[in-house]
């Protein structure tokens, strides 16, 4: 793992509306992220998390402070630039796992790869590699609509990681899934962290997923607050059970994903 | 992203709302169904009428009346417009208001540069009582006059065109006299028939036998006249009227003649007659005619059309509103994913011109085979068209498909660009948020 800060934001500020409305969600947060880390940003809801994860993947503009993205100012860059980075190097998973539901699995995972102009069989050649590393490459003309919650959300982390990025944002990656199902998107992540080196930053409300990064970021208030890695009061889920593995019918096991991950490195 | 990517994206998901972009289509249809279809009509009688022309020539041809007349006659015709008032009588002209072309207008006529002079002729009404042959006891009705000077080609079934100058009776006549007469076609080529004119103070009969030189072929120019040559119209003028005085008989009123239309244009020649009191007519004035009033009845069809159009344009402008709010969270997954602002917009744009071109191509499709089958319907034993056969009522030109086509992708282009800009400006973070 490099010692590079791939991100790091200087007094950022994020507040919505106008006059009596306006609301400040970010109120100057300093933060440093380096390269292959895994970061957890915690907080209780509506403390600016989403917000911040947005400014970070450069997918909302701050209203004052800066970002740096490998050590270059972001505000300096234009549109295109921004597509271009969104689309090559972030990957992105969100919570209510946002697909084409009317379209095929292996059509979503190509998205990004689409929109970058990369030609039909090359496309499909690393869309289905993306499949085979989060285990459903043998659901691929599947239309996303006929999953479950837990495919859903491992064709979402197929589709974030086809271009192979090296950041991927993930808000509440586990938050809409069993605990079983969680588990297994939490282990196809930290397998792409730790093999291919991929720098994780993920919103969370699960303090297990948050304990298992190498850093938790709390929020409160739009502020980055220090103390105690995990709360009480972001336990808001039951206890649960402990972490194994269960096979769930028809699905390629978890050590069939780690060989794939392994050819690759 | 590449084009392909995006035009296979706009038809798939034109397809996703199969009925919704049916239903936008068929207003599409129905206008484009109608612009086609008038067109294609248009086009059948504009060409019909200009083969016509063609085939009967008249290059050079001038119809000439004097220019109170003229003006008479446009009075007369103005009066019914209610564009001014009625023409006043006066005792010195005669009919209608009809001033004869003086003599010393015939003469300036014949020296002005470009008139061939030789080629003027008085045009006369001449008239014929009732025509038969040896063939037949039957006496039927006929109408003819004198073939226009010069180039005039009449379009011809069988025999061949009149020697004008001939000195003997020659007429062309239409096909339908022929089997009446008691002939074929090939059998009544350069036999006679029986031209009789009544005298209706003696009640006797003056027979023409006039040599049939050719048989017309059926059209618009020629519809109810037989052409004759000069010698036979003159002679049954001068029977049609021995009993008129002197001074009448030798009055003149329309005159044809034939000018130099490789040197002169037909509007140079027409300044010149104005500079001697005379008004004429080309053969082109006198079909505009017709066409002018094809075109009237036609360009009010073509607007129902442009009005359907609109209405189907506001319905693509709706579908595609509609279509942007049920994407709003594919619009901003898209655009986070890195997709341009320009992008979004070409993509919805490009569906309302997909809509558009379908639209217009089922439209088309849909009038030419109906074109083709009226017009084969029209051609049918006992139809209105029986008699013409080489005339398409229904006709379809590249120019106007593609017109029609690149109008309404057009149209639904201009349309699509309201909802193709609300889609573009959408921020992925409101659209990711979007429940
Ligand atoms: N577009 C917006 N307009 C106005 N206020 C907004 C907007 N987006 C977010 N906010 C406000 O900003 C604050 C932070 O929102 P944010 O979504 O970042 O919270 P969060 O920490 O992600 O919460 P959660 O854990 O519930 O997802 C909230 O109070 C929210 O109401
Ligand atoms: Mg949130």
């Amino acid at each position: 793992m490099s010692e590079n800060v791939i991100l790091s934001t200087h007094g950022l500020h994020k507040s919505y509306g106008k006059g009596d409305g306006r609301f400040e969600a970010l109120r100057g947060v300093n933060l440093e992220i380096k390269q292959g880390e895994s970061v957890a940003i915690i907080g209780k809801s509506g403390s600016g998390k989403s917000t911040l994860m947005h400014l970070l993947a450069l997918l909302d503009k701050p209203t004052k402070g800066s970002i740096e993205l490998d050590g270059e100012n972001t505000s300096k860059l234009r549109q295109k630039q921004l597509n271009q980075l969104r689309n090559k190097k972030f990957g992105f998973v969100f919570q209510s796992f946002f697909m084409n539901a009317n379209d095929t699995v292996l059509n979503n995972v190509i998205l990004p790869l689409k929109i970058a102009g990369v030609r039909p069989g090359e496309r499909r050649r690393k869309a289905m590699h993306a499949l085979k590393i989060v285990g459903l490459d043998d659901k691929a003309k599947n239309k996303a609509n006929d999953l479950s919650g837990g495919q859903k959300q491992r064709v979402c982390i197929a589709r974030a990681i086809v271009n192979d990025p090296e950041i991927i944002f993930a808000d509440e990656p586990t938050g809409n899934l069993d605990s079983v199902t969680g588990d297994r998107v939490e282990k196809i992540l930290f397998d792409l962290n730790h093999k291919k080196g991929i720098t994780l930053i993920i919103v969370t409300h699960d303090p297990d997923l948050a304990n298992k990064c190498d850093r938790q970021i709390r929020i409160a208030d739009g502020r980055v607050v220090n103390g105690k890695a995990v709360e009480d009061e972001d336990i808001v889920y039951a206890k649960k059970p402990p972490t194994y593995y269960t096979h769930d019918s028809g699905d390629t096991d978890a050590d069939g994903m780690l060989d794939v991950l392994e050819e690759d490195a | 992203m590449k084009l392909f990517d995006i035009i296979k994206d706009a038809n798939q998901n034109l397809l996703r709302n199969k009925l919704r972009s049916f239903l936008t289509i068929l207003a599409i249809f129905i206008g484009s169904f109608s612009i086609i279809s008038t067109s294609a009509i248009q086009a059948g009688v504009n060409n019909f009428i200009d083969s016509q022309v063609d085939s009967y020539g008249g290059d050079g041809y001038l119809a000439i009346v004097s220019k109170d007349s003229f003006d008479a006659l446009e009075g007369l015709q103005g009066s019914m417009g209610s564009s001014s008032g009625p023409v006043e009588y006066d005792p010195d002209k005669i009919q209608t208001g009809m001033s004869p072309i003086t003599e010393e207008q015939l003469d300036k006529l014949k020296k002005i540069d470009g008139i061939d002079a030789d080629s003027i002729v008085e045009e006369k009404n001449i008239s014929i009582t009732y025509v038969t042959s040896d063939k037949t006891d039957k006496k039927y009705l006929i109408g003819a006059e004198a073939l226009p000077p010069g180039n005039v080609k009449v379009d011809l079934e069988a025999g061949e065109q009149l020697d004008l100058r001939a000195d003997e009776y020659q007429i062309l006549l239409e096909s339908k006299y022929v089997d009446a007469l008691g002939f074929t076609n090939d059998e009544i080529v350069n036999n006679k028939i029986k031209l009789v004119v009544l005298d209706e103070y003696t009640h006797t009969e003056k027979t023409f036998e006039a040599k049939v030189k050719g048989i017309i072929a059926p059209g618009v120019v020629s519809m109810g006249q037989q052409y004759t040559n000069n010698k036979l119209a003159d002679d049954i003028y001068e029977e049609n009227t021995k009993y008129y005085p002197e001074e009448v008989k030798s009055q003149v009123f329309a005159v044809a003649a034939n000018y130099d239309y490789e040197k002169y244009s037909a509007q140079e020649m027409k300044d010149k007659l104005e500079d001697i009191g005379l008004s004429a007519m080309t053969i082109e004035d006198i079909i505009g005619t017709i066409k002018s009033f094809f075109d009237v009845i036609l360009t009010v069809f073509k607007i129902f059309g442009l009005i359907a159009l609109l209405a189907a344009a506001i319905g693509i402008i709706n579908t595609l509103f509609m279509s942007v709010q049920e994407r709003t969270r594919e619009i901003g997954l898209d655009k986070a994913l890195g997709m341009s602002s320009k992008r979004v917009f070409f993509s919805f744009s490009l569906e309302a011109i997909m809509l558009g071109f379908w639209g217009s191509v089922v439209g088309i499709v849909m009038s030419m085979v109906i074109g083709n089958l009226a017009n084969a319907a029209f051609h049918a034993p006992g139809a209105f068209l029986e008699t013409f056969p080489t005339f398409q009522l229904v006709q379809y030109t590249i120019p106007d498909i593609i017109g029609v086509t690149v109008l309404i992708m057009t149209i639904a282009f201009i349309s699509g660009t309201f909802p193709a800009r609300q889609a573009a400006h959408k921020n992925p973070i409101d659209a990711l948020r979007y429940e």
